[in-house]
């Protein structure tokens, strides 16, 4: 990108460059917010206008769209379907931070038997797609007596079952120096010490990585809700949403923008709440190379 | 490459083996921190996939007891059904558009990002927005309505709709999967954060180039995430489904031009009820996606650089 | 190893755990249908209403939309832990029946009364004699058109008993008036392409459930298809691949044409599009006057076979189909009730679209043939199958002939297997 050799020395250039570079990520942003903009209309737009309409804004606010979803679905208020997801949502953070970064470090920095093949498994678990092991994983739930509970949402993130962030984790401890345990072990340390002071912190950014997304992505997925909830009142923000929606009848699209609107606002406050953390990594963490 | 002027200490010295006992108790441990993933490998996973390998023989219809039919399915699905090689195109069309222009778009924006002293934060979320939605319903009625006749791209540049046009509706697919970057430009900034800033220090002592930086700083550093986020989202294209899914309301149309492949394995198993040939279909893409892995594992022992693994 | 030849053997309905359990000393039923959060509320009630009466029985309901509700009882029965009351699709009986996951509703006699219902509706949830599914209500298909644009035009409207070629002239004169498509390409239906089948005194399916038709019949539906479409006078390939089954997503609902053929139900959608309001009319004929459409039954209710409490089961069964109160509550959210009685019985109270429907109904009443039995397990592939391969023909990549050679060789496979 850069053929002049320029130094922070040199001011001019420099705010030119960062002007420009503004300048660039502002006219992007534009780009690529415009299909939100286009969601936020429509949940204002009237029944008429929501579908056959092809401009942005609304001929007037139907704000009743909220109205109707704030009121819930099937005598199952807003409340109670926000608690629910925000309770899978949690309960599968947790699960996949813990139990990936266990498995990521054993994969990372500890030498076992049958490594290699064990990787390979992990890796090939996630090339088969998932429709092809619903059924045998909804008997196996079934038997365990866990359908229409949250288990089958939460337990498998407690068993390391997404290799995506096993494997995401696992990257960015191999980017970790060897010493760092080194130094420890003549410290004395076991690999669990080692494990939670050492390398556990410096892999903040990865951790909060797979935090944000196991979040948004557990929120958003409607699929494994439809398959292991029966009962409305443990339906989640997303399994509602689609509700106002059936083919076979008389849809109610305004209700539904409007509901994807409110469904969106709590991962936009965790994105919000997390991505700060995201900065702080190794960079300004005061570690030595 | 450029690994061997890297400012770390990569070569230092080896501390010797540990003795035997110690390394025993070193791969007890490893058992230890392995052993969720074990149990949940061999309960949710391994079975689960074993019992598809053996549906995939069969014929099973997902009410009827299976009978084995042999390689019956893949016969059929190599040699009888030109809906199957219709939606291998599209697929491989959806990789070779989307996995690059999404990642190069994710590393640019990270990239631009990383240098940038005002208004990161705000940068950083207004770009990953748009990956906050996933594809849900609400967003593939938004795209249909930008790509549609009339709507804004027909508009501004004249073409007409996209969705509704077989040689254009897998672009707009596609662009809906550029358009959520934001899962790999995340992983790119953690990555970026993560290189030391020690290493430019000293490379500003020494009086490296910008391009010399981050060509001897920045790429080899950056190359496990790099690489990760080749292999995942590789991965993940090959078995894209739910932007077509959405975007064409479940028909993979106009004319078959979205009917990706785990969208036709869709409709075979939950909608045709042939649950053995979408098994057999799976496993056919398992096999497929772990060649192309394999190659770009292979490829990554010359241009991934490991810093715990010292200057290879 | 082990595990996994048991779960095969719960693959093949060995066993299955029981579904539904006893809380509290209370039996408990789970009940699932599809809908939207109106049909939600008054089912609610109904159910409610009945728990009020059947103190011994709790029942749990949960819904969803269509597309969703049938993946996941498809998923639910595979695993073998279906509800214990289900609302089935006419494309969904053979299927469940044949698969040992429905009751056959013999096995609970004197539970549910039956006497109300007509003989050739009731018949349509039977599959090899026995009876499986419970019609709940009916619908017929309808050319369904905005009142005041096509009067605007003074072409000459639908009359009853009209035939398939005076609805193309019909569609072509709209064309010419407006400017735009006059109806939805019907080609890519395959519900449309029944109609006209029956008109020629043929069927979909044969009573052994083998292809009741020809490539040269196809062929001849999609080539007279083809030339309006590409005459104009009906929606083009761009248009028509939009429709994803909401009223919102077709040519009339978009304001791109005048007309659209649908069931008649799901046409009140098209109220909150059309401000000037819609016609229902009736479906054209063959061309010697033979009725195509008919009155289908638009849900089933069905018992699982594993369920711990078929008494109850087909009690609830009996409450939602008999009972009066019931009825009352429920309307028309289902369509027009089958029980007799009951349908002349809520009559007075429709409103709205319920009674345009009701009417329209009423306006077919004895001109109408009975309904084909339930269509056989491929028919729900073969239904997408149909709409893709019309797709190759209006995007013109194949000859209406060839996308019918096609069709025929796709569909006697799905039969056969």
């Amino acid at each position: 990108m850069t053929i002049t050799t320029s130094t922070p020395a040199a001011g001019k250039p420099l705010a030119w460059r960062r002007v420009a570079l503004h300048a660039a990520c502002l006219a992007a942003l534009l780009v690529m917010l415009y299909p939100l903009a286009w969601l936020l209309a429509t949940s204002l737009k009237p029944a008429s206008e929501v579908i056959a309409s092809l401009d942005l804004l609304p001929s007037k606010l139907e704000w009743s769209n909220y109205e109707t979803a704030l009121e819930g679905v099937n005598d199952v208020s807003v409340t109670r379907l926000l608690t629910n997801s925000l309770l899978i949502a949690g309960g599968a953070v947790i699960g996949n931070v813990l139990s990936c970064s266990l498995a990521a470090y054993a994969f990372a920095r500890l030498r076992f038997r049958f490594r290699g093949p064990l990787f390979a498994f992990m890796i090939a678990t996630i090339m088969l797609p998932h429709h092809a092991v619903l059924i045998p994983q909804y008997i196996i739930f079934n038997q365990l007596g866990m359908v229409n509970t949250y288990w089958p949402l939460i337990l498998p993130k407690f068993l390391a079952t997404e290799a995506f962030f096993v494997f995401l984790v696992v990257q960015f401890m191999r980017g970790l120096p060897r010493e760092l345990e080194e130094a420890a072990r003549i410290d004395g340390c076991g690999p669990f010490r080692s494990f939670f002071s050492v390398i556990l912190p410096l892999t903040r950014p990865a951790l909060i990585t797979t935090a944000i997304f196991t979040f948004i992505w557990t929120w958003n997925d409607f699929f494994t809700q439809l398959i292991y909830l029966f009962s409305p009142e443990k339906f989640t923000l997303t399994l509602a949403l689609r509700s106002f929606v059936d083919a076979s009848s008389t849809s109610a699209f305004g209700p539904m923008f409007a509901m994807s609107v409110i469904a969106l606002l709590p991962i936009v406050l965790f994105f919000l709440a997390f991505q700060r953390f995201l900065v702080e990594g190794m960079a300004n963490s005061g570690i030595k190379g | 490459m450029t690994t061997t002027q890297m400012p770390t200490a990569a070569s230092h010295k080896r501390v010797d083996v540990p003795k035997k006992p110690a390394r025993r108790r070193r791969e007890g441990a490893a058992w230890v921190f392995l052993s969720p993933w074990v149990l949940g490998a061999c309960v949710l996973t391994l079975l689960p996939m074993a019992v598809s390998l053996y549906l995939s023989f069969t014929d099973y219809d997902l009410f009827n007891s299976p009978n084995w039919v042999g390689l019956r399915n893949y016969t059929q699905m190599f040699t009888e059904d030109p809906r199957y090689w219709r939606s291998v195109v599209a697929t491989l069309t959806y990789v070779v558009i989307a996995v690059p222009l999404q990642l190069g778009l994710a590393l640019v924006v990270a990239l631009a990002l990383k240098n940038m002293r005002r208004g990161r934060a705000f940068y950083r979320s207004a770009f990953y927005a748009p990956s906050l939605l996933g594809a849900s319903m609400s967003i593939a009625l938004v795209w249909r309505a930008i790509f549609n006749d009339g709507g804004t791209v027909d508009n501004l540049f004249g073409t007409g709709g996209w969705v509704n046009k077989p040689g254009w509706a897998l672009i707009a697919v596609a662009l809906l999967t550029v358009w959520q970057f934001g899962a790999p430009m995340v992983i790119f900034l953690a990555g970026l954060q993560q290189i030391p800033g020690e290493l430019y220090e000293a490379a500003e002592v020494d009086g490296a180039s910008r391009r010399r930086q981050f060509l001897s700083i920045t790429v080899p550093m950056l190359s496990p995430v790099i690489f990760f986020n080749l292999v995942l989202q590789t991965i993940q294209a090959f078995q894209v489904f739910t932007p077509a899914f959405a975007v064409s309301a479940g028909k993979g149309g106009p004319a078959d031009s979205t009917l990706f492949y785990t969208l036709y394995l869709y409709d075979r198993g939950f909608v045709a009820s042939h649950m053995g040939y979408a098994s057999a279909m799976a496993w056919v893409l398992l096999i497929v996606i772990g060649a192309v892995t394999a190659v770009l594992f292979r490829t990554s022992r010359s241009w991934v650089f490991y810093a715990s693994e010292g200057d290879r | 190893m082990a595990t996994a030849l048991a779960l095969c053997a719960v693959l093949a309905g060995c066993s299955g755990g029981d579904g539904s359990s006893s809380a509290g000393g209370k039996v408990v039923l789970r009940y699932t249908w599809w809908g939207n959060p109106d049909r939600a509320a008054r089912t609610q009630e109904a159910v409610d209403l009945f728990e009020k009466e059947n103190p011994g029985i709790e029942v749990q309901t949960s819904f969803s939309g269509y597309d969703a509700y049938k993946q996941k009882l498809a998923t639910q029965a595979a695993g073998g832990d279906a509800p214990d009351v289900m609302q089935l699709d006419y494309r969904m009986i053979d299927q469940y029946a044949s698969g040992g996951v429905l009751m056959d509703f013999a096995k609970q006699q004197g539970t549910l009364d039956t006497g109300e219902f007509d003989k050739g509706l009731l018949a349509t949830g039977k599959v090899d004699g026995k009876q499986y599914a419970i019609p709940q209500a009916r619908g017929t298909e309808t050319v369904v058109y905005d009142t005041e644009q096509w009067k605007a035009t003074g072409v000459p409207l639908p009359r009853d008993g009209w035939t398939w070629s005076e609805w193309a002239d019909a569609m072509r004169a709209l064309a010419e008036k407006t400017g735009k498509p006059g109806a939805t390409d019907p080609g890519q239906s395959e519900d449309a392409f029944e109609v006209w089948l029956r008109g020629q005194g043929k069927a979909l399916y044969t009573k052994d459930r083998k292809l009741g038709f020809t490539a040269d019949d196809l062929a001849r539906w999609w080539t007279f298809t083809d030339k309006l479409r590409r005459e104009g006078a009906v929606s083009s390939a761009e248009q028509t691949t939009q429709i994803d089954g909401t009223v919102e997503n077709t040519p009339l609902g978009r304001g791109t044409a005048t007309a659209d053929t649908n069931w008649d139900a799901p046409s009140s959608g098209f109220l909150a599009l059309i401000p000037d309001g819609v016609t229902l009319a009736p479906m054209p004929s063959g061309e010697d006057g033979t009725p195509g459409q008919y009155f289908k039954p638009s849900m089933f209710m069905g018992v699982a076979a594993d369920t711990s409490n078929p008494k109850e089961s087909v009690r609830l069964v009996d409450f939602m189909l008999n009972d009066p109160e019931a009825a009352k509550i429920l309307g028309a959210t289902r369509g027009i009730p089958v029980n007799e009685t009951l349908r002349d019985a809520i009559a007075p109270g429709l409103k709205d679209f319920d009674r345009t429907v009701y009417d329209f109904q009423a306006s077919l009443e004895g001109r109408l043939d009975a309904p084909p039995q339930a269509p056989p397990s491929g028919d729900s592939a073969l239904q997408t199958t149909f709409q893709r391969d019309y797709d190759q023909v209006s995007y013109e990549r194949m000859s209406p002939r060839e996308a019918a050679e096609n069709y025929i060789t796709e569909a006697k496979a799905e039969l056969r297997s």
